[in-house]
């Protein structure tokens, strides 16, 4: 006990150079438990981006990227799925309900993605749940949009308002011919759907028609009244997603999209693929997770030195200590109890700072980037690593302590010159 | 003559698209095979395919009775699937369907074909003639004989006159306690030594999970993925 409150005030007196040791060890366990706490946090937030749904169907090319460019909208489809190849696959009997989407066009910054009215249904996220307006409701019309949460949030938009699509990505040719009106406003939801421009599948057909090859036609646009009555079947889909009536039969329509012998496409299980992308990201993750923690062995290897280098200075404390009959082995245990307190209070500062790190960054990472991130408990995890971290420290401090518990009473009662 | 050679051209412009033909192959991996596993209350479907060189050890056609046996022999194993793909005891699963068959590069997964075949059906026979017969074959593979591994990946054409084939079954089950379906053996591996891996996909109402179990951990732990 005694050498608790010895140890205590022995800290307490080196303030200032033990405040740094400690924060620097508070760093790097916030860093440490920040990048597990990322990464889990990205997982959950891809995985909670689609779920309820069966199949995802597209363009033969790789399970990882149709999952990406049909659910994340991160890069783009290699080829169109025709709408014939879609009514032929969905029209199986093993299909209970299927949404097309169609990719392409853009408003400002946000994709703009044309689907049936049914994706409201169907489009689950975070274990089931499902879209609900904020205001407003699904197109009633042919011309109406309905904009994710973030798209009305930044662009400032409300129901009613008039919205031009632009045609392909980052592109300025506008359809600024056929303006369409906002009929609803998501809720936000922490998936892509918060910075997408939904439009009818109709629509995206309806803006095309006076476009040919990449340019306006010229002569006098078709008005939109006659667009209201034209047959607006689109010729093709970027992709679909799929609801089998049972789920033993997934892997049966799985394989017949797979062998469609009519077009080349990829009928994909979402939780499979994304089991995939992690897979491929494990390597980076475990890279990162690799750098910080030899940022927390770098913090204890320099309280080690601190406490080395602080040895010289208290050669006359020891000395006094081993004078007044403490044995070797008690100023070495000193060392390391030093040691140890540093390393956790290190630790329970690194937990507030993450934890304060947290909240203060998680509107922003929500907004940027779309990862929702939990402010959760300590997991049985973080605390091991906790504990690893005081018994790193332990060990460390066994150098010093060894140092101190060779050094002789004589050395420190002597004065040199 | 000038509108018979336009026509001729016309018409040679159309020759390709009319005699089209759907030219896909599957990627076929020796050592490697799937087994799919979907999971609906208390019925469980499963669908296994491996390469004719992890069951039998060849792909030619087999024209000696030792191989013909030995692909009899490849069948009746395979529609038996507990004493492949075990599942827990505890979820005490009951096979209510079976069926096995030997698929060559023709019918493969050709969906009027699957549907013929029976159980009680041997094989199908090879519609690709070979005259070069197994030196050709081992040959091709020569390469990958050192390795522990046979993953060498082929996409291969069909002037090659090379053949492929493949195993495929098709299995029910009905279990008691599916809940407790927790875990699948797979001595599968001692069955058939060529088999070095084992692709298990599994789809549940909560969610797919996919796993890898080879020869060395020949077991698959379902807990948690339904």
């Amino acid at each position: 006990m005694t050498l608790t409150r010895l140890a205590f005030k022995s800290l307490l007196s080196r303030g200032f150079t033990v405040g740094l040791t400690v924060f620097a060890i508070a760093l790097s366990v916030a860093l440490f438990l920040g990048v597990e706490k990322l990464r889990t946090g990205a997982r959950a937030s891809f995985a909670d981006t689609i779920s309820s749904t069966d199949l995802i169907m597209g363009a033969r090319s790789g399970s990882v990227q149709l999952l990406l460019y049909s659910v994340f909208r991160i890069g783009n489809a290699t080829n169109n799925v025709s709408w014939e190849s879609y009514e032929d696959l969905t029209g199986r009997p093993e299909v209970d309900w299927a949404v097309p989407i169609s990719l392409g066009d853009s408003h400002r910054q946000f994709r703009v993605m044309g689907t049936t009215r049914a994706y409201f249904d169907r489009y689950k996220y975070r274990g089931g749940r499902s879209l609900e307006f904020a205001a407003g409701g699904e197109f009633a019309d042919l011309f109406d949009a309905v904009v994710g949460a973030d798209v009305a949030d930044t662009l400032g938009y409300a129901v009613g308002d008039p919205i031009v699509v632009a045609h392909g990505l980052a592109s300025f040719t506008e359809h600024d011919d056929l303006p369409f009106r906002i009929s609803g406003v998501l809720e936000k939801t922490g998936t892509p759907v918060d910075r997408t421009v939904l439009v009818g599948l109709g629509a995206i057909e309806a803006i095309h028609v006076d476009w040919q090859g990449g340019g306006r036609k010229s002569g006098p646009a078709t008005p939109a009244e006659m667009l209201r009555e034209m047959d607006l079947e689109p010729a093709a889909i970027t992709a679909a997603m799929i609801g089998v009536k049972s789920r033993l039969q997934v892997f049966k329509l799985q394989r017949a999209i797979n062998e469609y012998p009519e077009e080349p496409l990829l009928a994909i299980l979402p939780g499979l693929a994304l089991q995939e992308l992690w897979e491929i990201v494990g390597v980076a993750e475990t890279a990162l997770t690799g750098v910080s923690a030899m940022v927390v062995v770098t913090a204890l290897l320099g309280m080690a030195a601190m406490i080395l280098s602080g040895l010289n200075e208290r050669r006359r404390e020891m000395a006094i200590l081993r004078a007044v009959g403490a044995g070797p082995m008690t100023i070495a245990s000193l060392l390391m109890t030093e040691a140890m307190a540093m390393a956790a209070a290190g630790a329970v500062l690194g937990i507030a700072l993450l934890f304060g790190g947290l909240l203060l960054l998680r509107p922003w990472l929500d907004a940027a980037y779309g990862l929702y991130l939990p402010v959760t408990g300590l997991t049985p995890r973080d605390l091991g690593v906790l504990a690893i971290v005081v018994a790193a420290a332990a060990a460390v401090s066994l150098v010093p302590a060894a140092r101190a518990y060779r050094m002789s009473l004589a050395d420190g009662m002597m004065i040199k010159f | 003559m000038s509108r018979v050679a336009s026509l001729c051209a016309f018409a040679l412009t159309l020759a390709p698209a009319v005699s089209a033909e759907t030219r896909q192959i599957d990627a076929h991996e020796h050592g490697t095979g799937s087994l799919n596993i979907a999971i609906e209350d208390n019925l469980v479907v499963m669908e296994f395919e491996a390469p004719g060189h992890d069951i039998v050890g060849f792909e030619y056609e087999a024209t000696s009775d030792e191989d013909r046996a030995k692909i009899e022999q490849a069948v009746a194993a395979l529609a038996s699937p507990l004493a492949l793909f075990a599942p827990s005891e505890a979820a005490r699963c009951t096979v209510t369907e079976a069926r096995a068959s030997l698929l060559t590069d023709q019918e493969h997964h050709d969906e009027d074909g699957r549907d013929a075949h029976d159980k009680d059906e041997d094989h199908h026979e090879d519609e690709h003639a070979h005259d070069e017969g197994e030196d050709h074959h081992e040959d091709e593979h020569a390469h990958d004989e050192g390795e522990d591994h046979h993953e060498d990946e082929h996409a291969h054409d069909e002037d090659q006159d090379s053949s492929h084939t493949a195993f495929e079954a098709a299995y029910r089950l009905t279990c008691d306690n599916p809940e407790k379906l927790t875990r699948l053996e797979l001595p599968y591996f001692q069955s058939f030594p060529n088999a070095e891996k084992l692709v298990v996909q599994v789809a549940t109402d909560a969610g797919a999970h996919a796993f890898e179990a080879d020869r060395d951990a020949p077991t698959v732990d379902l807990r948690g993925t339904h």
